[in-house]
């Protein structure tokens, strides 16, 4: 074990491992988004939003991330003539491959909501936006807080994914000083105890939301 | 005052949720409506207040045709009060803020003017000091009276109630019947579906038997308790009266 690897090139891995967090934070962020417009769309009865909203999700969850990457890197530019650089190919895939599973879990968040709720918003004169907004959503979104997390800790993990098209996040990092230093022991057991420690508090939280969520509604 | 005139309503031709319905309950006046469950009691309920459409007639409250496209629907429902079988009052709300949503959303009152209010309504159905609570730490007949409370805290000409004490303990029920009686004697117009025949023959001006979503048979309660006319009637009296 030689650990000087690690304290040599942390500047490095530690650059490698702020592009992984942006990655990570505008995937969530833009997947949420798509996410709750797919969801509501699919909770729709008009059948032009609920059909497309439909197989975009099963259309994206019946297919490996790896290969959304691989099409939207390398087709974009023979359909369009442009390339796309790394970056913004990776955030594009991310995106819309994890739209479809957020949406899904916003969806069964808010169909976790019994009917009478909504019956008695209405009933009371409020308005479906004034329903969803003070008694629909804040229920739906607490039961579907701990999945949201657990959603956000797997995006986290893929992003390494982006090192296929040359994508210089954390484990792509990585796996340059190896190639250069030739200490794959030290350096890949380093790179999986930052994948831990970032995972696991994520996973300890998500848990720590729903234990609270069961014990009470304060 | 309601007007129902001639309503049908369907899930599919075959399956007739209501078929035929019509009656008047004027303003002040109490009608109990009873029958076997899959009557249609429900359906027709939700049917006054816009909750569920109705294929065929009209229904007319306080003037407003309910299912016309230019009625305010909203506006409607916010002068027509509800209360469920199964309370649905809001898990992640406090007592107070149960009663305080619709009235500060719909009518725009100031939150302390609604939770004076609110504070009223909650001491008139004698649960005052249950507001700061959440409705988990409730028991059934209190969580009951809540929903009644929310419901009064809109100041509405009509409140309907929905098998308001199917779901609670026997012990509950008295204390959830008592404010509903205290209602009535206010002159309030009450729309009740319930088998609670004490509380009918008590303050009903009018009790209606449905079945298989038709009236069957309506009567003023001295009448329908100890004369009922039908056959269906008198089966499903003498099953609840034991």
């Amino acid at each position: 074990m030689d650990l000087t690897v690690i304290t040599n090139n942390f500047k490095f891995m530690a650059g490698g491992l702020v592009l992984t967090f942006q990655l990570s934070l505008i995937t969530m962020a833009g997947g949420l988004l798509l996410g709750i417009i797919l969801a509501l769309a699919r909770l729709s009865s008009k059948h032009w939003l609920y059909y497309p909203a439909t197989f975009y999700i099963h259309f994206f969850r019946g297919l490996p991330l790896i290969l959304v990457i691989f099409w939207l890197y390398f087709l974009t530019p023979v359909i369009t003539g442009k390339s796309l650089n790394e970056f913004h190919a990776a955030v594009i895939s991310f995106v819309v491959f994890e739209a479809a599973y957020f949406a899904e879990i916003i969806r069964a968040g808010i169909q976790s909501i019994p009917h009478g709720q909504s019956m008695a918003a209405y009933s009371s004169g409020l308005t479906s936006f004034q329903c969803a907004r003070h008694v629909i959503l804040p229920q739906a979104l607490r039961n579907m807080t701990p999945a949201l997390v657990t959603q956000a800790v797997v995006i986290f993990q893929d992003t390494s994914l982006g090192y296929v098209i040359g994508l210089r996040e954390f484990l792509r990092r990585v796996n340059l000083v190896d190639a250069r230093e030739a200490r794959s022991v030290e350096l890949y057991l380093f790179a999986g105890l930052i994948y831990l420690a970032f995972c696991s508090t994520g996973s300890l939280c998500s848990q720590r939301l729903e234990n609270h969520r069961q014990r009470n509604w304060i | 005052m309601i007007e129902i005139k001639n309503i049908s309503l369907w899930y599919e031709k075959s399956h007739k949720v209501l078929d035929d319905i019509s009656g008047t309950i004027q303003c002040g006046q109490t009608v109990v409506i009873c029958g076997p469950s899959g009557s249609g009691k429900s359906s027709l309920l939700r049917c006054i207040n816009g909750l569920e459409r109705f294929q065929k007639g009209e229904i007319i409250v306080d003037g407003i045709s309910v299912q016309h496209p230019d009625t305010d629907i909203h506006k409607l429902r916010s002068n027509i009060g509800m209360v469920f079988q199964h309370f649905e009052l809001y898990p992640h709300m406090t007592v107070m803020q149960n009663i305080t949503l619709a009235p500060v959303r719909v009518r725009k009152k100031s939150k302390t003017e609604a939770e004076k209010k609110a504070l009223e309504i909650l001491e008139r159905v004698g649960i005052p000091e249950q507001a700061f609570k959440h409705p988990e730490a409730l028991s059934g007949g209190q969580k009951q009276r809540v929903a009644i409370a929310r419901a009064l805290a809109m100041e509405p000409q009509i409140m309907l109630f929905d098998e308001p004490t199917s779901a609670l303990d026997p012990e509950m029920i008295k204390e959830v019947l008592d404010v509903m009686i205290d209602l009535a004697g206010q002159k309030m117009t009450m729309v009740v579906v319930t088998h609670e025949m004490v509380f009918a023959r008590k303050v009903a001006h009018e009790i209606v038997f449905m079945d298989n979503g038709r009236i069957i048979e309506k009567g003023a309660g001295h009448n329908f308790f100890n004369h009922p006319k039908n056959k269906r009637t008198r089966q499903f009296l003498s099953r609840i009266l034991i």
